[in-house]
């Protein structure tokens, strides 16, 4: 029986298979977490530093966690609920999905969607960002051992645990600099009904923009971190650590929002 | 690190991996066989091949970067779980400053292990949250006074972490803040579309900055 788009992009079955991903997701992450607290109580570590280390993980990521379901809303208008839900609980994410929903069905939009459009969307969305588990699953293994466990092992003088904070300083830096660009220029893709827009020739309209929130943001967050480290250490707060950059992060975004209210974006 | 645990990790890694990549593949097989309608062969294939050639590099880069900082276990689960680059690696980073860990070590691993268990159980608890109040929260969280919290959650995230990572090595910032400084100047466009290999490229001006003040005592 061939069912019409309505029928499908809501379907009961689609939102049991999103139950399945998240079962599964939640199983694979229960399964390590418990190997890795058995490997905690065999090395000695210590109870405290294992507790902090889960309690500032959920906290940290309980934000970010929402922007993404947002991308569930945005995607939702096109493609119902269940379909973006799968695929941002998995490896994706919101700008790509996009990308792959206007590459898959060109110059879609909600009145024109087909149960074969999203058959298709659904199929290029999943296959085209196995990569990085497919490469993970063949070749992480002999990388580790070839190179990795050489890297952090090897007598570099000292350099070996330099190495890895001059690897993170140049990842957020990076971040930074991607916060930075955006006072001089940055491009967005208009979404309508969770889809790109794109002019009669078929081509994608963008909005050229500039602002300087997501540097101002950045470096509230930044010194609303340092003063909670303050606060922790003159007063003793240890139980802050585990929640500092988590609300650090509240603080720059409430920053966002008051320069939103004053007309800044 | 000790063989027989790492050997474990890599085999249970895999084979979630594995059931991982089958899950995936077989939900659109099963929208296809249940909507009774097939997809259209010719559009599947162009863009599978569009998006590959733009994915497939990042594929083997973000593997090649990111799986030394996130160990065995947190590897495999977070190759699955997605959001690396914007949640699970800061997350990582954020739980070994707390646990002081160096990478490399068993701690290490239990560490990143657990950081990304539970970030990625927390994304899929509030997925599911937000999916069974859609109704009462749509209008919350797509109100116009909220957009510009959520649009820029990722500078916030990595301000708060910068201030972790800069204090304890301030004299290596210099040398990459220019570069990163002088590329959002004359292009910000390239840092925008092409982060994950200004990512690569930042850390490796870092990484050789480093290693110029180490070889001369400066750090």
């Amino acid at each position: 029986m061939l069912l019409a788009v309505d029928q499908v992009k809501e379907a009961w079955w689609l939102y049991l298979m999103g139950l399945g991903v998240a079962l599964f997701i939640i199983s694979g992450s229960l399964y390590f977490a418990f190997s890795a607290y058995k490997k905690s109580k065999e090395l000695g570590m210590d109870r405290a530093m294992i507790k902090r280390t889960v309690i500032s993980s959920i906290t940290f990521s309980i934000l970010p966690s929402i922007g993404i379901f947002i991308g569930v809303i945005t995607m939702a208008g096109l493609l119902g609920i269940p379909l973006p839900w799968i695929r941002l609980s998995v490896i994706g994410a919101l700008h790509y999905e996009l990308m792959a929903a206007s590459v898959a069905a060109e110059g879609i939009t909600l009145m024109t969607l087909t149960t074969q459009d999203f058959v298709t969307i659904a199929f290029v969305m999943t296959i085209s960002i196995l990569w990085g588990p497919i490469f993970a699953l063949i070749f992480f293994k002999k990388y580790q051992t070839k190179v990795i466990d050489r890297a952090t092992t090897s007598k570099q003088g000292g350099f070996g645990k330099v190495l890895f904070d001059a690897f993170f300083i140049g990842l957020i830096l990076a971040f930074f600099g991607d916060a930075f660009s955006k006072i001089f220029q940055y491009s967005v893709r208009i979404v309508e009904n969770g889809v790109y827009l794109v002019d009669s020739l078929g081509e994608p309209i963008y909005q050229d923009l500039k602002t300087i929130v997501p540097v101002i943001v950045f470096f509230v967050a930044f010194l609303a971190n340092a003063g909670f480290e303050f606060l922790s250490k003159k007063f003793k707060w240890r139980w802050l650590e585990n929640f500092q950059l988590a609300l650090s992060m509240i603080i720059a975004m409430v920053v966002a929002v008051l320069f939103g209210l004053g007309g800044i974006y | 690190m000790n063989r027989t645990y790492n050997d474990l990790m890599h085999r249970m890694g895999r084979i979630f991996t594995m059931i991982g990549l089958i899950i995936l593949l077989g939900i659109p097989v099963l929208i296809s066989l249940f909507s009774g309608v097939a997809p259209n062969y010719s559009m599947m294939l162009q863009g599978i091949l569009a998006l590959s050639i733009l994915y497939l590099p990042g594929g083997i880069v973000e593997v090649t970067t990111y799986s030394p900082v996130l160990g065995t276990s947190a590897t495999y689960l977070a190759f699955i779980t997605g959001n690396l680059a914007n949640l699970k690696i800061p997350c990582v980073l954020n739980a070994r400053t707390l646990a002081k860990t160096e990478i490399g070590t068993e701690a290490n691993e239990v560490i990143s292990t657990l950081a990304v268990a539970f970030s990625s159980i927390t994304t899929i608890v509030i997925m599911a949250i937000g999916v069974l109040l859609l109704a009462p929260l749509r209008p919350i969280l797509t109100n116009e006074v909220l957009a510009p919290a959520f649009n820029w959650v990722v500078p916030a995230l990595f301000g708060a972490l910068g201030y972790q990572y800069f204090k304890k090595n301030p004299k290596i910032i210099l040398a990459p803040l220019v570069f990163i400084v002088i590329l959002a100047i004359v292009s910000p466009s390239f840092i925008q579309r092409n982060l994950p290999i200004v990512i690569v490229l930042s850390a490796i001006v870092a990484v050789l900055w480093a290693k110029l003040l180490h070889g001369k005592n400066y750090i």
